[in-house]
């Protein structure tokens, strides 16, 4: 009567009635993913020429677009870690020094950002090269990938410390307290007892973060990174067919959003239980 | 009947947050083995009285003598704290631990201890605060009087010198105030030192070599409990009689 029905109570149902219990819980938006994958699928299946020429056309700009993604993230989150340290930091300078990058950053566009690191960046350094004289300098060649990373890294780092510093800020008082009238060190109160319980309340922003990274990666297209973006945009002007271009590019963008945000209902779920 | 030498000496102990002036020049000693209770109303100075002790509050002027070291130029804070527990109100478990590891943890880390030595420890002092068979259960799983014989057990596994409580009680319903109480009457009677504040009378009656009543940042009266429950004091009757009708 008072029954609860479950999230994927279709399933499950059909399972009972057949007399098969069911421990196996299969999430709905999972659907979705398979959905738009096999959209794709048939795409290519079904016209090959131009959505399976183009997929492979494009398939090293995935490649970059993912290690962009996720070489920046693993960055962010370092750098995040520190950032937000520092922002609850009882140093004034270290909190000064942190508060001034999470300000600057926060007030520039991502874009602007992106071509400084590219464009202004590496002048800078010849810049100073060529007044101090030294060679290695004044020959510095930017890396576009590795500029692309030092942006987004920067950029994200500053809204990462700000997630892990509220996350840190959320656990309760008496924590840190308990942990210093046990004879703990601040730092190993920090990373035996604030950190671990932070970790859990930050997840969820944290995840969201990977796919909204995931996304503005696009934006380094603009600064000579031949990435999905980029490799949609050069197949297009030779083959001259935005819809069929830029409906693939969005879908395979968009199999890798929902994929992330599964990757991270999973890490969340699994770290309720296992503690 | 305590004849020790003091391990905790207050001298002229002041205390500002801001404009409020928390502690008026307090001075306390108390001796090895001896069991004080401080009583007074809410706001009047106790709990910042008791975190000066392991600084997690640090005073403006006078001087805290701990176990011989002073607190005022006590270069590492922690080896202070090592010997001094506390018990908070609000239990403060390790949110993220089991119990097990919310007592192993801080051995491990702190003291250095093996994990077998922590654990052994940490069972040991379970099964003295009477709760063995929730070692593996996470705090919020616990009542309230179980969480906080956990915390006591907790400093206990450090072998501190001195042990000091802020309201144990107060946050519990009054079923679970009983088996807190015995598990400090029990530390009492080992001789521990201890600086409780509680308005638990009996405890005080039962365990109390010395009672304090404190009041606007200042000690206002201090005896024996027996001279203390009959003082002519008009502050400490009308304290008494509050917290005796509670
Ligand atoms: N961290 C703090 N910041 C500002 N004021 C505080 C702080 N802690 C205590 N106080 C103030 O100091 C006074 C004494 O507080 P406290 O020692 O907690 O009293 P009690 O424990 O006797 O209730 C109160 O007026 C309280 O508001
Ligand atoms: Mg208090």
């Amino acid at each position: 009567m008072a029954e609860q029905p479950e999230p994927s109570s279709n399933g499950s149902k059909l399972l009972r009635t057949l007399g098969v219990e069911s421990t196996m819980r299969i999430d709905p938006w999972w659907g979705l993913v398979v959905l738009v994958i096999i959209l794709i699928v048939v795409l290519c299946v079904v016209s090959a020429d131009p959505f399976w020429n183009m997929l492979r056309f494009v398939s090293d700009g995935i490649l970059i677009t993912v290690i962009i993604t996720v070489s920046s993230f693993v960055l962010v989150l370092v750098l995040g870690l520190f950032g937000g340290l520092g922002r609850l930091s009882q140093n004034r300078f270290i909190y000064a020094l942190a508060t001034v990058y999470v300000e600057i950053v926060r007030g520039i566009p991502l874009l602007v950002q992106l071509i400084w690191w590219y464009y202004a960046f590496p002048a800078v350094i010849k810049e100073v090269g060529n007044s101090l004289g030294i060679q290695v300098l004044a020959d510095y060649q930017a890396n576009p990938i590795a500029m692309a990373i030092v942006g987004m890294t920067v950029c994200y780092g500053a809204y990462m410390s700000e997630i892990y510093r509220a996350g840190i800020q959320s656990i309760p008082r008496g924590q840190m307290e308990a942990a210093r009238s046990l004879g703990m060190t601040r730092f190993q109160a920090m990373r035996h007892i604030i950190l671990p319980q932070a970790i859990r309340v930050v997840l969820p922003p944290v995840g969201n973060e990977f796919i909204a990274l995931l996304k503005d990666s696009s934006l380094v297209s603009v600064v000579a990174v031949t990435d999905l973006t980029r490799r949609g945009r050069e197949y297009m002007s030779t083959h001259f067919n935005p819809i069929e271009t830029w409906t693939m590019v969005a879908l395979v963008y968009l199999v890798m959003t929902l994929l992330s945000a599964r990757g991270v209902a999973w890490i969340e779920k699994r770290s309720k239980f296992e503690r | 009947m305590n004849s020790g030498e003091p391990i905790i000496q207050i001298k002229d102990v002041h205390k500002h947050f801001g404009r409020v002036h928390a502690l008026r020049g307090v001075s306390l000693d108390v001796r090895k083995g001896e069991v004080v209770v401080i009583i007074g109303p809410s706001g009047s100075g106790k709990s910042t009285l008791l975190r000066c002790i392991n600084r997690l509050e640090e005073y403006d002027a006078g001087n805290i003598v701990v176990d011989g070291i002073s607190l005022d130029n006590a270069k590492n804070i922690n080896i202070v704290r090592q010997e001094i527990g506390m018990v908070f109100q609000s239990f403060n478990l390790f949110a993220h631990l089991t119990v097990l590891k919310n007592l192993v943890l801080t051995q491990r880390v702190v003291r250095k201890r093996s994990n077998e030595e922590s654990e052994r420890i940490a069972l040991e002092l379970l099964n003295k605060v009477g709760i063995p068979d929730k070692a593996e259960a996470f705090p919020i799983q616990l009542s309230g009087g179980q969480q906080q014989r956990v915390a006591i057990a907790r400093a206990l596994a450090m072998n501190p010198k001195i042990m000091l409580f802020d309201e144990p009680t107060s946050a519990l319903d009054p079923e679970m105030i009983k088996e807190v109480l015995d598990v400090m009457l029990d530390l009492a009677k080992e001789g521990m030192t201890m600086v409780v504040v509680s308005h638990e009378m009996g405890f005080a009656r039962a365990a109390a070599d010395r009672m304090i009543l404190v009041d606007e940042g200042q000690i206002v009266e201090e005896a024996v409990p027996d001279k203390f429950f009959a003082s002519t004091n008009e502050r400490t009757k009308l304290f008494l009689s509050k917290v005796l009708h509670m």
